[in-house]
């Protein structure tokens, strides 16, 4: 391991591998892990984090690739870029992620910003979260001497959250071979936070639809009824026909209001200004949804 | 050949066949450095021994200031002074009131005393061994305040208990002019809103602070008003004017004034009290609490119009909301009434017009300042006009348009060039961008970029029209004058002007206007310092028309010099000579010397002024007088795409036809065009500094939406007209304003076009680009 920087000598450490940087994590007190740092030094210019010591992730090369599992699970690394997973390869395994990956800041931001940044950082905006929330994916998070497996809807929502000293290692994605969409909206031609964003993604060996909404809430939602009736609307046999029709349009549009009025609450109790602003992200998500599902479906 | 009778006086400046002087486009000394990161900004200053200076701001948008502890931060080791509004010049009756100064009214105090006004007011400042613990006894400073009500409504100012002595009505201007009775057979009414746009510099605030052996300071700012600075930072410092100089640095961005008084002031005393140079430079979360906005705006208008769409009669409320203090508010509401109606003439006019006091963040100076806001508005009328008469809305904005000599319904005439048709005709020989249909192979942008939500089968069209004005120079009686010295020694010249370059590009055109006079083509711009002789603040265009009018007549008397003796040796008048490409010629050709050998082993120098014809206040109870020197015009076609579901709007094009009186330097033009649509894109989409109860919610680079390239369209030049403006020095117009006023109504025009709504705010929310199923 090498101790790098002189300016705060020791407080900045580069481990090289997984196991180096979990034992350093271990060690080293008020020590968090650095991936691009497109978040961390927002925080440290913004003088809300002062850590103790940085432990930077960067030169962890197995964490910036990824590997394959049991024939049908993508095994991604926590320090995937944005810019490596909006690469061609990438987006034909998991097109999805490339989607939300592609949108995930300026170029600048996503060449160093990374999945595992995106998960730990846990922002209602961050663009791969309801991605991973519809892939059903998992995180393995190590510590020193111990590795855990956790839904990222747990990770998210708190029920089992990152603890101190752990690291995010490697997200467990199912690999579904089947049309996916990642849609944003923000209002803006330039790069943006999400005002609302919509994942969706098929799978037809289950003859499901997995959908999960963005930035309306503090964690990416999941409108389960209407997944399940939605599922139920699609010609699962027609699929890969020459013109066939998988789902009536009036469908389409229903299954877009099913799901915002499942995710975006009547805003009709906070007065008349939240009632309208609620309206507005509702139509955007029923938009939103409604897009997303045929475009899967195309 | 001609006869010396028929010879004309030597047109000054000729325009020159060659690359340099006025008429080419030298590229800008600054670019290159600007473009490497290597040019030097007052943030990149140093000096042996600094200090570092933090000012301390008010949390509250309008609270009492119970009492003020600095002990905490003092007792901090590293810590060289804390000072407050206590340590300036008390006021008239012998207590703090924070030196209050301000570009037109002095209200708005250096450090707040008593009471603040509006979220971010400095209420205290530090100079301390090292920024960090400069901020971190800024922040342990112990301020008591009794938080009040904040008036944000500028409704509500009028009836609200005075924010201060001078109370919350900052000006009243009512226009009257024709008959009130008068009616026409169609009438079509407005409300319109523009929202809080910020200057939002690419560099934050930065200065740094010298104390001097007399017991003056010295400045070192990107100040764009070197002189006003001086004199108004030495008032608030109870000091002479001659014990304060400003140096200008490098100015990294600037569409309104840099940098706040406050923010010098404060500099200057932190020097002062600890006799060490202090430097300070503001976070981005500071810059944004520190400058001034552009004035939101809420206008209410009614237009009569006969069958034809002719104008009979326009009625306008239009209301500014201030901010805090007064700073230029006054000015921007003579715009707004005086261009109310715009381009068009109409016979009669009848506004009211107020600039209210609120304890939202203070609004100044930003290009077209007022008269972007009832453009806005009075072309959203027309629009709406032409709509209901089932005219086309080039058509009736040509049937209304005004031309030189039409009055202002202020009654002055418009003696300078106002070719307002013969712009609007110049956008259409420019071919519309293709459409997605023309050329479905190309990866079209959708409305929401790259990889977003777009969808093609929801996206729709729209093209829409706008033409504006905006005055140049200071109006209603403001002197204007510019001073400046141009000195030729051997084969190079140097010129030496007050007036800053903002980015604008006056030092190149100082640079063209010598070497087309005395075809020298090297010369040199010296830095600017309030030393020199004063050329005013750089704004309302005024620098290309007074400062470069003065920087053209020392060079005239210098050619004069120069030629003199040359025309008395071959017996002739010096008009009989003329300066071409370096080389002197006479009128018959025998003589041709190169300028260097006329100037060889001799030292001229001529200093001149600078001072156009002197306006007039308007009236205050019928808005009646002659209150610009001269007016630009510019009209604009946008193309929009909408999403018409989820209300994401892009600009596809705009292209811009205007009226520049005279092309000094095309480049340079089209660059300032450039910069100020994207500008007036900014503000017709995204740009809006929101409040909640008087507190900035968006403040930083992330919340403030400002254009990126992917937001700015194509912009193109459909045409810069060239009619020579008289009284203008080379018949020249200011170019920056006037196309940041036009470009929000043009691209509202559009978004109006494709949605058929009728789009009354700036920016344009999303919700109102979608249409209803
Ligand atoms: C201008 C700008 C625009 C942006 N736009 C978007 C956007 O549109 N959408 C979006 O989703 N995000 C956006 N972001 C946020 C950011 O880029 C992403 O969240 C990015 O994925 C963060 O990754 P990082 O590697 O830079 O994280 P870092 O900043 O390095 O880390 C962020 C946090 O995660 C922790 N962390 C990092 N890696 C691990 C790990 N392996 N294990 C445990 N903890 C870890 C760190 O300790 C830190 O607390 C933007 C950021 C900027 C600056």
């Amino acid at each position: 391991m090498e101790h790098g920087g002189n300016l705060v000598n020791r407080t900045i450490m580069l481990p090289a591998s997984v196991d180096e940087a979990v034992e350093a994590l271990a060690v080293t007190p008020g020590a968090v892990p650095v991936a691009g740092a497109t978040d961390l030094m927002e925080a440290v210019n913004a003088g809300r984090l002062r850590p103790a010591a940085l432990i930077g992730l960067g030169r962890i090369t197995e964490l910036r690739g990824w590997r394959y599992e049991d024939g049908g699970t993508a095994v991604l690394g926590a320090g995937l870029t944005h810019a490596r997973m909006d690469r061609p390869d990438f987006a034909a395994l998991i097109p999805a992620l490339a989607d939300a990956a592609r949108t995930a800041g300026p170029p600048q931001v996503r060449n160093v910003g990374t999945l595992g940044g995106n998960i730990a950082t846990a922002a209602p905006t961050g663009d791969t979260l309801p991605v991973l929330a519809a892939l059903e994916a998992t995180a393995t998070l190590a510590r020193a001497g111990a590795v855990r497996e956790v839904p990222i809807s747990h990770l998210l929502t708190g029920l089992d959250p990152l603890r101190p000293g752990e690291l995010l290692t490697w997200v467990r994605v199912p690999l579904l071979h089947a049309p996916q969409v990642f849609l944003k909206s923000t209002g803006r031609s330039g790069p943006a936070r999400a005002a609302a964003s919509v994942a969706l993604v098929l799978d037809p060996a289950r003859r499901g639809v997995r959908c999960a909404v963005g930035a309306v809430a503090p964690v990416p939602l999941r409108p389960l009824e209407a997944e399940s009736w939605v599922a139920g609307c699609i010609d699962w046999d027609a699929r890969g026909a020459e013109g066939a029709v998988l789902i009536d349009p009036a469908a389409l549009a229903a299954f877009g209001e099913y799901v915002a009025g499942a995710c975006v609450p009547e805003g009709g109790a906070h007065g008349e200004g939240a009632g309208s602003a609620a309206a507005r992200l509702r139509r955007t998500v029923a938009v939103l949804a409604r897009r997303a599902l045929g475009r899967a479906l195309k | 050949m001609t006869s010396a009778t028929e010879l004309p006086a030597p047109a000054p400046a000729d325009p020159g066949t060659g690359t340099t002087g006025l008429g080419t486009s030298p590229l800008r000394t600054d670019a290159l450095p600007k473009a490497l990161g290597i040019y030097p900004y007052a943030a990149d200053l140093w000096a042996e021994g600094l200090l570092w200076g933090a000012v301390l701001r008010s949390p509250h948008p309008h609270a009492r200031i119970v009492s003020v502890d600095t002990a905490p931060a003092l007792a901090i080791p590293g810590v060289h002074a804390v000072v407050t509004a206590a340590d300036l010049p008390p006021g008239p009756d012998g207590t703090p009131d924070g030196a209050p100064a301000g570009p037109v009214t002095a209200d708005r105090p250096v450090l707040a005393a008593g009471v603040v006004r509006h979220h971010g007011e400095p209420v205290a400042a530090v100079a301390a061994d090292h920024p960090d613990t400069a901020r971190l006894a800024a922040a342990a400073i112990l301020v008591e305040y009794e938080p009040l009500e904040p008036v944000t409504d500028p409704e509500a100012a009028f009836h609200a208990a005075p924010l201060h002595p001078d109370g919350n009505l900052l000006r009243h201007l009512p226009l009257r002019t024709g008959d009130p009775d008068a009616v026409g057979a169609v009438v079509v009414e407005g409300l319109y809103q523009v929202g809080r746009q910020d200057p939002a510099p690419i560099g934050a605030e930065a200065g740094l602070a010298v104390p001097r052996p007399d017991g003056g300071v010295e400045l070192h700012l990107s100040s764009t008003d070197p002189h006003g600075d001086r004199d108004r930072t030495a008032a608030c410092l109870g000091i002479d004017p001659d014990r304060v100089r400003l140096v200008v640095t490098g100015v990294p961005g600037a569409t309104t004034d840099r940098e706040d008084l406050s923010f010098q002031v404060t500099l200057a005393l932190l020097a002062l009290r600890t006799g060490r140079p202090v430097k300070m430079t503001l976070t981005r979360a500071e810059s944004f609490q520190a400058h001034t906005t552009r004035h939101p705006a809420l206008l209410r208008y009614r237009h009569h119009a006969d069958a034809e769409g002719r104008l009979v009669k326009v009625e306008a409320q239009i209301l500014l909301d201030g901010g805090a203090y007064a700073d230029v508010s006054a000015e921007a509401l003579a715009a707004a009434v005086a261009f109310s109606v715009g381009p068009y003439t109409c016979p009669n006019v009848f506004v009211d017009a107020w600039a209210v006091r609120t304890n939202n963040p203070p609004a100044g100076r930003m290009r077209g300042e007022g008269a972007l806001q009832t453009c806005f508005a009075y072309e959203s009328q027309l629009d709406q006009l032409a709509k209901q008469l089932g005219i086309d809305p080039v058509e009736i904005r040509r049937r209304n348009a005004m031309t030189t000599g039409d009055p202002l319904p202020t009654g002055q005439a418009v003696t300078c060039p106002a070719p307002v048709r013969a712009l609007l005709d110049a956008l259409d020989t420019t071919p519309l961008p293709a459409l997605p249909l023309d050329d479905p192979e190309a990866d079209w942008l959708l409305p929401g970029g790259p990889g977003g939500a777009g969808d093609p089968a929801a996206v729709r069209r729209g093209i829409g029209y706008a033409v504006g004005m905006v005055h140049m120079l200071g109006a209603e009686g403001e002197d204007e004058v510019a001073t400046a010295t141009v000195r030729v020694s051997g084969d190079h010249a140097t010129v030496i002007c007050a007036a800053v370059d903002s980015g604008q590009g006056f030092a190149t055109l100082a640079r063209q206007i010598v070497q087309s006079v005395l075809g020298v083509s090297e010369v040199y711009i010296a830095p600017v310092d309030s030393d020199q002789s004063a050329a005013g603040p750089s704004a309302r265009g005024r620098h290309t028309w007074v400062s470069g009018g003065a920087v053209e007549r020392a060079a005239l008397m210098v050619r004069h010099q120069m030629l003199q003796p040359i025309a008395a040796d071959f017996g002739m008048s010096v008009e009989l000579l003329t300066i071409n490409d370096g080389k002197i010629t006479s009128y018959d050709g025998v003589l041709g010397m190169p300028v260097s050998e006329a100037l060889e082993g001799r030292e001229l120098w001529a200093t001149a002024q600078c001072r156009p014809h002197p306006t007039e206040p308007l009236d205050p109870e019928t808005g009646q007088g002659d209150a610009f020197v001269s007016i630009a015009f510019c009209a604009m076609r946008a193309v929009v795409d909408v999403d018409i579901e989820l209300g994401a709007v892009r600009v596809v094009d705009v292209t811009v036809a205007q009226e520049v009186g005279r092309a000094l330097n095309p480049r340079q033009i089209e660059d300032r065009i450039e910069g100020a649509v994207a500008q007036g894109v900014g503000l017709a989409l995204l740009e809006n500094l929101r409040t909640e109860g008087g507190v900035p919610v968006n403040a930083s680079l992330t919340g403030y939406r400002l254009p990126t390239a992917l937001d700015t369209p194509d912009i193109r030049i459909a045409a810069l007209l060239e009619e020579r403006d008289v009284v203008a020095p080379f018949g020249a117009k200011a170019v920056s304003a006037v196309p940041a006023v036009v470009a929000p109504a043009a691209v509202a025009a559009a978004v109006r076009a494709a949605t058929g709504l009728p789009v009354g705010r700036l920016p344009i929310p999303p919700e109102d680009a979608i249409v209803p199923v």
